[in-house]
């Protein structure tokens, strides 16, 4: 029988495996506006991109909406902050879609009055299901500690997001997983960072992020929906 | 080091700060009082070395000043009528001519049901050194039914070292109106240098009021500390010195709209986003955001963006706001 660690373990690493099937293949979360203005083009910069989005918009948004829920704040008004707070359309839009999926896995896999709680007021048309309240409502439940849940979150999001750039740049498979292997210190920072943070920190942006995720809505030739 | 087990610090989320004037303020409001720049351990709220508070009425066929008040370091110029809409302009006047450490503006502007004002300031809003603190402007505004506010200030020039905070909270209701164009500039330095200051944070976030309670439609939060990340590059300011904000909340912005401003923003120098918030209560926000090498340009393309609502919405000419 496996003892609490190593099963919340396994279960994280399922939850954050590249397979999992929230659609993650299907968003760039703005990078391919970079590539189509030819501002990403190879692995030295795919990897400043990365870097940036993971310093910006994955520490402000996501990791400190993980923290803020494994700190009992409530699911419903988070839900509404980050709606409120991710300006572009299709960053929203990707949230609640990968959001939406990873609430079913969750469901399906991992169940818990509090997943079918925040499911039951996603369904209710009274909160959005955002992917990071998603992933985090479901670590908390199996007894990930905060921090490892917000480092196996952040990593997860980066390996999605290099994938995608091997596919769209395109890069090679080795020279994807040097751009993981960079972006170590990186998460290890961002999750650092979210715990230093204050409330009125959240959802701090990038004005660069921002527009470029902005711009996809009107690229003409596009691999990915946001 | 990234292999470590990290460990779990404790944030100071819970910790109880003096709350600002934002009536019942959620946990995630800005607090107020001074204390480190981080926003860590909230001190003492000082006195306001500047205070205003306007409330707008629409009374015979045109907006009037029902009540103003100011004390300190923020006075308003005698309100003007830039065209015959009945739309009053007020313009906000510093005579400090400067924002100082510790220094905390307040600001109060009621629009009533069916008034319609023009605020704007008096010149650039500067921050100086502000050692071991942070200037803070703090303002709430609260649009009645059918009214409109314009909110078109100067842009802001942080010196060397300075540290800003400007907290703008926004309640509407679904038939209010509301526009407001900002711009950053990379701040000014003794050796010319950019991008010099500690910390600049604009934070607006925009309410909607109906019968039924009060919800958040839009949270704009812009924190830039040059001291912490490289901003210049990729992913931040994209070599760019100069940022543009516009913010329309109103019942008739819809995609046609924002795709309209997208083609027209393309036309000018500049690199632009525009993008529309959820819809809530039948009111929608368009947000654009536009990075360029100078006040002057934004300020053209703000001015362009505006100027299309004026005349579409309004019949109006587009703003010319020479300085009173």
């Amino acid at each position: 029988m496996l003892n609490t660690r190593t099963s919340y373990q396994l279960a994280l690493r399922q939850l954050t495996d590249s397979a999992l099937p929230t659609g993650a293949f299907a968003h760039s979360l703005g990078f391919e506006t970079y590539i189509e203005r030819g501002v990403v083009h190879d692995e030295g910069s795919f990897g400043v991109w990365l870097a940036a989005f993971l310093s910006q918009q994955l520490t402000y948004s996501d990791a400190l909406a993980i923290r803020f829920l494994y700190e009992g704040r409530d699911v419903l008004e988070l839900d509404g902050l980050l709606s409120a707070q991710l300006l572009p359309r299709q960053m929203r839009e990707a949230s609640v879609k990968m959001g939406s999926r990873m609430l079913e896995i969750g469901t399906e896999v991992f169940p818990s009055r509090a997943l079918s709680d925040y499911r039951a007021v996603v369904s209710g048309g009274r909160a959005a299901g955002h992917q990071p309240l998603a992933f985090a409502v479901v670590a908390r439940s199996l007894g990930v500690p905060q921090a490892e849940a917000t480092a196996a979150y952040l990593f997860a999001a980066v390996t999605s997001l290099t994938q995608n750039a091997v596919r769209a740049i395109p890069l090679g498979q080795n020279a994807g997983q040097r751009v993981l292997r960079n972006a170590h210190d990186g998460v290890a920072a961002a999750v650092e960072r979210a715990v230093r943070l204050t409330p009125d920190d959240f959802g701090a942006v990038s004005p660069g992020l921002e527009i470029s995720q902005m711009r996809h809505e009107h690229q003409r030739a596009r691999m990915f929906m946001s | 080091m990234s292999t470590t087990p990290l460990a779990v610090p404790q944030g100071d989320v819970t910790a109880e700060a003096a709350r600002p004037d934002f009536g019942a303020a959620a946990w995630w409001a800005p607090r107020s009082g001074h204390g480190p720049k981080s926003g860590e351990a909230a001190g003492r709220t000082p006195a306001p070395m500047g205070e205003l508070a306007l409330r707008i009425e629409h009374r015979g066929g045109r907006s009037v000043a029902s009540h103003q008040f100011h004390r300190g370091a923020l006075r308003v110029l005698r309100p003007h009528y830039l065209d015959d809409s009945g739309q009053v302009c007020y313009v906000v006047v510093n005579p400090g001519g400067a924002y100082l450490g510790a220094d905390l503006y307040v600001l109060d502007v009621e629009v009533g049901d069916g008034a319609d004002l023009l605020l704007s300031t008096q010149s650039a809003t500067k921050i100086y050194r502000t050692p071991e603190s942070f200037a803070e402007q703090r303002m709430t505004v609260r649009l009645g039914e059918g009214s409109r506010l314009e909110l078109a200030p100067d842009q802001v020039i942080a010196y060397r070292e300075a540290s800003y905070r400007q907290n703008t909270h926004i309640t509407v209701r679904p038939t209010s109106s509301l526009v407001m164009a900002e711009v950053i500039t990379p701040g000014w330095s003794p050796d010319g240098a950019s991008f010099r200051y500690e910390e600049l944070r604009l934070r607006n976030e925009i309410h909607v009021e109906t019968g039924e309670g009060t919800r958040l439609l839009t949270l704009d939060n812009l924190l830039i500390r040059p001291p912490l990340d490289d901003i210049t590059g990729t992913g931040f300011m994209e070599g760019y010195s100069h940022l543009g904000s516009l913010v329309v909340a109103d019942a008739r912005v819809d995609q046609a709209l924002a795709d309209e401003l997208h083609q027209l923003t393309e036309k000018f120098d500049a690199y632009t986003g525009v993008s529309l918030s959820a819809t809530m209560d039948g009111i929608t926000a368009l947000v654009l955001r536009s990075l360029s090498n100078s006040t002057e340009k934004l300020n053209t393309l703000l001015g362009g963006c505006s100027g299309l609502l004026r005349q579409r919405w309004y019949g109006q000419a587009p703003l010319n706001l020479r300085k009173y």
